[in-house]
């Protein structure tokens, strides 16, 4: 008997988003709902379980296939990278990268090189390196919008929901990078050991969202 | 302050014991299945010029590399690969030799992977290249090979076949940058539903997008080839899916239908790979354990043009799973039989003795012990069976013969 589908899910809104689609589709997630402190719990009629983690070590664990499935953000496969299929938009947990700067500066003027912190290095040398720009990145782990205020950088590349943080610590975005949503991803070889189970419980989802979206 | 001195680079590691010998037996399996099947070694150097794996399609990006240089600053790397030394070869000293050439190989590849993802930057690979054949046969015994070798490796396991020909050919349709090209390349080998269809909507629909928006889903059994045939028309592509599906039926056949599946958006990440293409998976591993297909154009590349097809076998990953599924604790050392003592003066005589009951296929051990009673405690402490001392010496007995005369 093989052991349950594990589905690893990004602890805190995307993990509750995830379950609301779960029930959704009709499987019970009391288990995950009255977890306390468990981490790996039953979903359904016990052919699937959740496993609650962090978000890059979601990606960690789907890579190297002790997780078939996964439910992360956009903004973390982006820094990440790694190898596994990513299958789905979920759709919720909807946000973006951007470029903010203090308000009413012109980020591109002048000669010198431009210091950028951020917690996604990977992101802001990407976005910078597409530009053919050189930038000194910072990694700031907490409040990056510190950054600029404090004078260590002209900006900050971070994730960006309503912007009201920004707004009140005097900031503004400047350029959009990227958008951001959570994402339904796979190992390659669950994929491929497990397909007709996979299959199936990821048709139900598109399904879900086909009907929500018509509704 | 030597403040490396106590630890292996990242990505490498010591194996002991237990470890060394799983993967000696797997070794010794693998390699007595492909010299079965008419198969010669061969050993290239570790380190080879940069030269040899700068390849056109550059299939080794630069960071993933270890790079070094000579005597005279040239540079030089640790072989990513066995395929294009083994590819240098034939067409270098093998140039001359009969074909086909039937090739084996076991050893070690080194590519640095992004630090604490906890994977090897140093594997073992132990492999087939059959050099100088297009034929579906050649193909054929190669996936055949495969599938012995995943036998050997565990019960439970896939093969899936796919082909580099299909994907090529649904981008030579398509109107597109290279650019964009590359990323449509990225998306399929994610199989990144989402961006995939991004990109492809931003595009003129015509049946290539369709069936460029498909192909991560073609992958399955059998039922594949109706549904690929439906999405991709022309020539080229039946007389590739047709070839595929003679393959994966002879496959089929002999390896049975629930462990051959077939996925069209395969692509490997060496990518000089020009048609069949396969990999294996064994049940409890998250990453391939078998990868490989006919690369026709590497050889030419090199300036010998013929065609070519192969595998290899990650040794490294197979112990893993073997050792997780015998689940035994490590154990310390080898076992031996027989211990023996030897009393001052008589070692010679222990030597001789030990080389007799080895011939005798027992594990002989010296004890380092002074006394007997020390090699008696030693080899109850140890698990070994009996102990032999040995008090008396030829040498004395000659010499008091000698005396008596």
């Amino acid at each position: 008997m093989n052991r349950p589908i594990r589905i690893a899910l990004t602890k805190g809104r995307l993990e509750k988003d995830t379950v609301g689609m779960f029930e959704q589709l009709g499987l019970d997630c009391t288990a995950v709902r009255e977890k306390g402190r468990k981490l790996i719990l039953p979903v359904g009629d016990g052919s699937i379980e959740v496993v609650l983690a962090k978000a890059n070590d979601v990606i960690t664990y789907v890579e190297h296939g002790v997780c078939d499935l996964g439910v992360v953000g956009k903004d973390t496969i982006l820094e990440m990278q790694g190898k596994f299929y990513e299958l789905l938009d979920l759709g919720f947990g909807r946000c973006k990268f951007a470029l903010a700067v203090k308000k009413g500066t012109d980020f591109y003027s002048g000669y010198g090189v431009k210091t950028i912190a951020s917690k996604y290095p990977n992101v802001t040398r990407r976005f910078f390196e597409a530009k053919g720009m050189d930038v000194d990145i910072v990694k700031i782990e907490g409040s990056v919008e510190l950054a600029p205020l404090l004078e260590l950088s002209d900006g900050i590349v971070d994730i960006v929901e309503t912007g009201t943080t920004l707004k009140e610590n005097g900031l503004e975005v400047y350029e959009d990078v990227c958008p951001i949503s959570a994402r339904l991803i796979a190992n390659t070889v669950s994929m491929k050991l497990r397909q007709a189970e996979l299959e199936a419980l990821i048709s139900k989802i598109e399904s879900y969202f086909s009907t929500q979206n018509a509704g | 302050m030597n403040k490396y001195d106590k630890i292996t680079p990242e990505g490498t590691r010591d194996a002991l014991f237990a470890e060394c010998t799983l993967r000696r037996q797997t070794e010794n399996r693998l390699h007595g299945l492909f010299t079965a099947r008419g198969y010669s070694e061969i050993i290239t150097p570790t380190l080879e010029f940069y030269d040899v794996f700068n390849r056109e399609a550059q299939p080794f990006p630069m960071e993933k590399l270890y790079k070094l240089t000579d005597s005279k600053g040239r540079l030089m790397v640790l072989r990513p690969d066995n395929t294009v030394p083994i590819a240098r070869v034939c067409a270098t000293r093998l140039r001359n030799a009969a074909l086909p050439l039937r090739l084996c190989y076991q050893q070690t590849v080194y590519l640095s992977s992004p630090s604490l993802k906890g994977r090897d930057d140093e594997i073992t690979q132990a492999g087939i290249e059959l050099i100088g054949s297009d034929s579906r046969m050649a193909d054929l015994e190669v996936i055949a090979a495969a599938a012995d070798a995943l036998q050997a490796c565990g019960e439970e396991y896939r093969l899936e076949l796919g082909n580099a020909a299909f994907f090529r050919e649904l981008m030579s349709q398509l109107n597109a940058p290279d650019h964009v090209k590359e990323t449509i390349r990225d998306c399929i080998e994610a199989k990144n539903y989402p961006a995939l269809g991004d990109i492809l909507d931003a595009m003129p629909q015509t049946d290539t997008t369709k069936a460029l928006r498909m192909l991560p889903r073609l992958f399955g059994g059998e039922e594949v080839f109706a549904k690929a045939a439906a999405l991709c028309k022309g020539q080229h592509f039946a007389s590739i899916l047709g070839e595929l599906h003679t393959l994966w039926t002879s496959v089929a056949q002999f390896a049975g239908k629930e462990r051959v599946t077939v996925d069209l958006g395969m692509m490997h990440r060496t990518d000089y790979y020009t048609g069949m293409i396969l990999r294996g998976y064994l049940a409890g591993y998250g990453e391939e354990i078998l990868s490989g297909g006919r690369y026709d154009k590497l050889l030419a590349e090199f300036g010998y043009d013929v065609p070519a097809t192969g595998f290899a076998v990650n040794i490294d990953a197979v112990v893993k799973v073997l050792s997780r599924q015998q689940n035994t604790a490590p154990e310390m050392q080898q076992r031996s039989n027989v211990l023996i003592w030897a009393a001052e003066g008589c070692e010679a005589d222990a030597v001789e003795a030990a080389t007799n009951l080895r011939k005798k296929g027992l594990i002989v051990e010296h004890s380092l012990s002074e006394t007997l009673e020390g090699a008696q405690k030693y080899a109850a402490e140890h698990g070994i069976d009996s102990v032999l001392p040995i008090e008396i010496s030829k040498a004395n007995i000659k010499a008091e013969g000698g005396a008596a005369q």
